[in-house]
Parts: C-alpha cells; structure tokens; sequence
C-alpha cells in the first residue's frame, strides 16, 4: 500500500482544516471500506498523501427521531440502520438497502455518508496499479488522449443511459437510491442539500458528488413519510452477498385506497448518477397500481436508455425490477 | 513510526506502526499473530475478520490506527490454555474445516453473532457468516457446527445460572 499519513480529529473543525491544508491531496475516512481498497490497489495516479479519521469526532452517530424527521449521523454503521426499528418500520425501504450492503463485516465498518459518498466500483477504473489510466481519472500526460475503456471493452455492468464526458462508469451506492426517493437532505460543514442533488452536472465525469474535498457530511435528514405511503427496495447482484448491484431499486408509494396520490421511484446503477424516472412517477400518479399499470411504469421508468454492447439485459432488469418494486409497496401494506 | 496501545485477546500491548498500515499487519507481522489470515487483502473474503470491541470486522481494511485504546480480539484469545473454545471444539467435531484458511473468522464471525443469539435458525447463521468465503466445504458442515456450538453455549449458560 501506498504510504499515507493518518490523522484523527477531534473536530469538524479540526478536520476541515486538515483537510484544507492538503488542498485536496487527503481525503477523509471513516469506516475505510472503500479509500483502503483504492490506495492498497494504487488505483489513483496521484494517491492521496493522508487520510483524516473523522470517526473520532464526537456526536457524528447515531439515529434520532425527533419532529416529523429521522435523523441519521454521518458515522452511523450501515448495519445499526438496518437493524433499528424505526427505520425498519417506516422507512423500509432504506432498512432494506442498508442491510443488503456488502457483507455483515462491511456493514459493521462502513457508514451512512461513506455509501453515499463513495467512489466508482467500474473495474476498469479500479483496477490495481492504474492500469487503465482512463477519462474519469483525467490528469492527460502530454501528448496522451485519455478514454474511457469499457466504450469497447467489458461493458456489461456500465451505464444503460449513456455516458458523461466518455465515461460510462455507474453510481454503486446501495442506500441511495431508498435516500432519494424517501426524499433525504444531507447537512454538511458547508451546506444543507438534498441528495438528489448532490450529483454533478454531466461535464464532471472525474466526481461522484459535488461535495467538496473539504467538505463533511454530518448528517442525514429524512422526512417522515405520510401514514398511508409504502416503501421498498431490491437490488440485483450476482450473489446475495458480497456483490455490488447490476441494477437496484427504491420507491415510496402514497395511496389513496387503491389510487396512486403521490410516488417517487429511483433507480441506481444504471446511470453515473442515480436515475429518478420522472415518466413512470408521472403515468402512476392518479391511477389505481394494478400489475399492468406496474409493468407500464417498468416500461417508461427505462424509456430513453441507451444499451451498450453487452449490457442490454439491464434494461429488462430495471424494468422487472421497477414493476416488482411497485408491486412490493402495494402489498406492504 | 508511532507508538500505538490497544488490547489484544486481553493483553495491554504497545507497538510502533506506520501511519499507513493495517490492523491485518500488525497483528501478523509485529504481534506474530498469525491465526488472522490474509486472504483477498481487499475485504471481500472475511479471512481476516477480527473483533473489535466484540464486533467482527476485517481488519485488512482497518488502520492500524483506529484500533488506539480499544479491544480486539483473534482467534488466538478464544481458548483458555489447552481448552479450546466451544465453536472451535463443534468445528472439530462436525468436521467443518478442511484447508482451514477461512476458519479463524468463521469461527470469530460465528463467536459475535452467538454473542447476540444463542438460538439461531439456520438462515441467521448464514447471513451472520455471509462475510466469509470458503472454497473447501460447500459451508454445510459450518453451518452445523456452529448450530452445534450453539446448542453447547446455551447448555453451559443455563448450568450456570442453575447453579
């Protein structure tokens, strides 16, 4: 492994100007999960000179259910999130993703902000000893045009909705997509957004969010999701455990009786950022969910896609899933 | 190099680590505690799975220095002398180890999900131990031992709080 040095901070404070002072050469860390395995693999062509622990900064954890909103601290362990009975009851949907994260062990080390914070799992990005010095790494040596290798090369688990700037490498994030559609906002050191927007515009295909690399998430805010709304998840993957998804799933569904009042869906890996299908939202809103309307959803929610070579099975996939999905939240209740 | 102190299957010890070094090499290559495997190096196989503070965790994929003042423990810490611990005595008997390389964090991802439930169904002892490859047993005879152990634990808590 590349050498580092390793700081731990006693507060955001502390961190901030840590990591101010490396002028983005240090990256933060809390469970590790994902940056150990970047710097033991030598991903990066320029790795980076520290890492700042910010798991010894007091009050960053915990769930808390206060006024009309769940509160998550950024360092909350995936699998105290599955486990917890709140979440487990009305914002199902995340309990479900979180608990399908990576391994009990990851899950037992990785955070809240780490998932949604963390970096591309596309293998020619990732492979050891930067290989691929690909697109999304950027940093061109004179005279050499950088590409994005899965264009033609092993494509199978890239995007379906086309590229950025070249690259075709997809967001990984399990809890993402349950975040998005039960509507969360991140708090960080700079600012208060909601995760559906802390995705780059399409002309940064180097970033996977826009927070800034002195920048901390602190906490996750959900709103409490009506009474009569139901939630679910599900991710495709090779294996039940382990594996990241092909293509997964989250969608809270507002009934009124049968009728759909109000419905977000959003969708993950199938796109460099999480994909809310705004077509398929839009036809189930008004109308009784029967499993054609279900199945038409599916249908529109990949409306627009953009097969690669090998990858057309994703759009049967999402659209299978979107459908199941739906079907999940009408018989959850 | 810094100086370091945590504790380690119940000793208080003291090494010095480099800033960027890993849990999983420290234990091996300064405590000569070799009962923690390096197996993918990545955090995918569950080789390497420690307990930290009671939880398991891979510690391939932990600085070294995040262990500061906490308590780990290996597989090393689990018999007293020459009594083996219970898990590792059902592994023996329900012969649930064959090359053995995955069978320390097995039987320390086994030992903290039996720390929490003493009757598990056969389906929570696979997802307690869906962090742990191995390419030997086709995982039955693990899953049977650590029903075993399970058995044994609850028979031995239940003497004691008889008596």
């Amino acid at each position: 492994m590349r050498r580092f040095k390793h700081f731990d901070a006693s507060s955001l404070d502390e961190a901030v100007s840590l990591l101010a002072r490396f002028e983005g050469r240090a990256k933060v860390i809390a469970g590790g999960t994902d940056i150990v395995g970047t710097l033991k693999d030598s991903v990066l062509p320029e790795p980076y000179e520290a890492l700042v622990n910010i798991k010894t900064i007091p009050g960053l954890e915990g769930i808390r259910n206060g006024a009309g909103v769940l509160k998550i601290g950024a360092l909350t362990r995936l699998e105290d999130i599955a486990h917890n009975e709140t979440v487990q009851t009305k914002y199902a949907a995340l309990a479900q993703a979180a608990r399908v994260v990576a391994t009990p062990h990851i899950r037992e080390m990785g955070t809240i902000a780490g998932n949604i914070c963390q970096n591309t799992r596309c293998w020619y990005y990732r492979c050891a000893h930067n290989r691929f010095h690909c697109v999304r790494k950027g940093h061109a040596a004179p005279g050499q045009s950088l590409e994005c290798f899965a264009s033609d090369g092993d494509n199978r688990y890239h995007s379906i909705f086309g590229d950025v700037k070249d690259c075709l490498a997809v967001n990984p994030s399990d809890t993402i997509p349950a975040l998005i559609a039960l509507g969360a906002t991140l708090k960080t050191t700079k600012r208060s957004i909601a995760v559906k927007d802390i995705f780059p515009p399409s002309d940064e295909p180097t970033k996977m969010t826009i927070i800034d690399s002195d920048e901390i998430v602190i906490e996750v805010e959900i709103p409490e999701p009506q009474a009569s709304s139901r939630s679910a998840y599900h991710k495709v993957a090779i294996r039940k455990s382990i594996d990241f998804p092909i293509v997964n799933c989250a969608a809270v569904v507002d009934f009124e009786g049968d009728v759909v009042k109000d419905c977000h869906i959003c969708l993950n890996a199938v796109h460099y950022k999480p994909y809310v299908p705004e077509r398929a939202e839009a036809l189930l809103e008004g109308e009784p969910l029967t499993d054609e309307q279900a199945a038409t959803a599916g249908e529109a929610a990949v409306w627009g896609a953009k097969p690669l070579p090998m990858n057309s099975y994703k759009i049967t996939m999402a659209k299978g899933l979107v459908k199941k999905i739906l079907i999940a939240c009408r018989e959850a209740g | 190099m810094r100086i370091l102190r945590f504790t380690v299957n119940g000793d208080l010890v003291e090494i010095g680590a480099n800033d960027s070094e890993t849990l999983l090499e420290a234990l091996r290559d300064r405590l000569g505690l070799t009962g923690t495997k390096r197996g993918c190096d990545l955090g995918a196989c569950g080789a390497c799975t420690v307990l930290l503070d009671g939880r398991p965790i891979l510690s391939c994929l932990l600085p070294v220095w995040r262990v500061q003042g906490r308590v780990v423990t290996t597989i090393e810490g689990l018999a007293e002398g020459p009594k083996l611990h219970l898990l590792q005595e059902a592994f023996h008997m329900a012969g649930a180890v064959q090359c053995g390389f995955c069978t320390p964090g097995m039987i320390l991802s086994a030992k903290a999900y039996l720390d929490t439930n003493l009757n598990p169904a056969q389906g929570d002892i696979r997802e307690a131990l869906a962090g742990n490859l191995c390419r030997c047993t086709g995982y039955v005879k693990v899953v049977e031992a650590v029903k075993l152990a399970a058995t044994w634990m609850r028979d031995t808590t239940e003497r004691e709080a008889a008596r």
